[in-house]
């Protein structure tokens, strides 16, 4: 009975122990149960909304209304599942890579763009290129990662000191009227310690952006390869005295996974090499800190390269040190390109 | 019974430089020929690591009995292909790029069975952790025989 009819099965990685086939005919059926419910109430419920004389069963009305959201929820979420089914049964990774492939290669779109036929998986380095330097070909923007984390500190501040704030203040009220509270007393105390530590945290993310000047990059080549040498030219402004300022270039391996319900991404460096460094001088209004010096990228390193779920990526990146300051990072994307074909071949064919 | 399926790269190390051309062989043998409903043949490179599988098709072949003479699909094919430019094999930390020939057969009331040789596009050596070194080591070895069979 076990052979015909398995209720619960293993899943080992992506493979498992049922069989494939009857594992497409279910995720088929239930999702096209779910379209027949849903097209059939959406179709019920329209055809009552624009036929008077059928007996209506939903008058015209918020509830109406939820019930054609849903009903049509339903129709698209079934609708969609079965023609995924259709497309999975009997369709190997390859085929469906394949025909994947095939369809950007005739995007229009994709052909006015440049470098991705001949160098699939590597990124585009448009955005790395438009921006002319001062000093140098090209000015590299500066990756938005750390944005990202002044946004999160700003929010969480906000809505925990608002909540902490409400019970605090209730907490108070019934001290103040002879009726205290101390369970939500008690709670307030730790809320209050957090809701300090973030506020001191988003001060300092705050200050990191807006007090510490802007950091910029350019450099005379791009993109770049395995072994090549270029020129980098480093600036830094604001009011500040640095105890060490260094520039290294970085490659880093980031992959996404599911955990659980939950998507991650983690970014893991493999390769630091420090560039530039000095130590101990100011910066001074008016006039910013500016180094020029070579930079060359090392033999037989991994280009950069992104696909769906991984990912190498290379940047430039400069750290500092300076008093009264916490530590501070601003990471420069840059694209390394696989070295040229032909002398490997050549080298091979030797 | 599961049918036997063999690549051979007709390359003894197995490795290779972008630009070149790929050549190799394969067969499918120990089932009735009327049994096999398709036949795909694939040079592709998938990851492996902490992240979900990615895969890219760089060449593929589909074949049904009715493009073989008399309908039979076991008899030895040879695939070529020039490689692409990139990516490169890797063996990273938390990321690899495997390149392989994936043969996959198809047979009646749904099965399948699939058989894979890798190879190494490139010459990249592995990353070590960076605690334990900074950039490179040893050269890249082809890994064993990149057989695997699953059905």
């Amino acid at each position: 009975v076990a052979r015909i009819f398995r209720l619960w099965e293993k899943k080992r990685g992506e493979r498992r122990t049922g069989s494939q086939l009857v594992a497409g005919l279910g995720e088929g059926l239930f999702f096209g149960v779910l379209f027949l419910i849903g097209s059939i109430w959406l179709t019920y419920l329209i055809t009552s909304y624009l036929i008077p004389a059928t007996p209506q069963l939903f008058r015209p009305g918020f509830g109406y209304w939820l019930m054609v959201l849903v009903m049509t929820s339903l129709t698209l979420l079934g609708g969609g599942g079965v023609i995924y089914a259709v497309l999975q049964v009997g369709t190997s990774a390859e085929r469906r890579s394949a025909l994947a492939k095939r369809a950007a290669n005739i995007d229009l779109v994709h052909d006015a763009l440049p470098s991705s036929r001949d160098f699939p998986t590597i990124p585009r380095d448009t955005n790395l290129t438009n921006s002319p330097g001062i000093r140098l070909a090209y000015r590299l923007p500066v990756s938005h990662g750390t944005v990202w984390v002044l946004f999160a500190a700003t929010a969480f501040f906000l809505i925990w000191n608002s909540v902490a704030a409400a019970i605090m203040i209730v907490a108070l009220r019934n001290h103040m009227a002879g009726r205290p509270d101390w369970f939500l007393t008690l709670l307030a105390g730790p809320m209050v310690l957090v809701g300090l530590w973030s506020i001191y945290y988003f001060v300092q993310q705050l200050l990191l952006h807006t007090g510490i000047g802007p950091t910029s990059v350019e450099i005379s080549d791009h993109p770049l390869r395995p072994g090549q040498a270029c020129q980098v030219f480093v600036s830094q402004s604001g009011r500040l005295s640095v105890s060490s300022l260094t520039l290294s270039l970085v490659c880093e391996e980031e992959t996404t996974f599911r955990q659980g319900t939950d998507i991650r991404t983690e970014r893991y460096p493999v390769f630091s090499l420090p560039v530039f460094s000095r130590e101990d001088f100011r910066i001074e209004p008016g006039s910013p800190f500016e180094q020029e010096f070579q930079l060359q990228i090392p033999d037989n390193v991994m280009h950069s390269f992104k696909s769906g779920h991984n990912a190498v990526y290379w940047m430039l990146s400069v750290r500092g040190e300076a008093h009264s300051w916490p530590p501070f990072e601003r990471k420069f994307p840059i694209v390394v390109f696989p070295p040229t074909a032909s002398p490997r071949v050549d080298r091979w064919n030797r | 019974m599961e049918p036997l399926i063999s690549i051979r790269i007709l390359r003894a190390n197995r490795q290779f430089y972008p630009g070149e051309e790929l050549e190799c062989v394969y067969q499918v043998d120990a089932v009735d020929a009327e049994d096999i409903q398709a036949l795909e043949a694939s040079v592709l490179w998938h990851t492996e690591g902490k992240g979900d599988e990615d895969l890219s098709v760089h060449h593929f072949d589909r074949l049904l009995p009715s493009d073989a003479p008399e309908g039979d699909l076991r008899t030895q094919r040879r695939l070529t292909t020039r490689l692409p430019n990139c990516p490169l094999s890797y063996a990273g930390v938390t990321v690899k790029i495997r390149w392989c020939v994936r043969v996959r057969v198809f047979l009646r009331r749904g099965k399948e069975a699939f058989f894979e040789r890798t190879f190494v596009l490139g010459d990249l050596p592995k990353v070590d952790p960076p605690r334990r070194a900074r950039s490179v080591s040893s050269p890249t070895q082809s890994d064993d025989d990149g057989t695997s069979a699953d059905t």
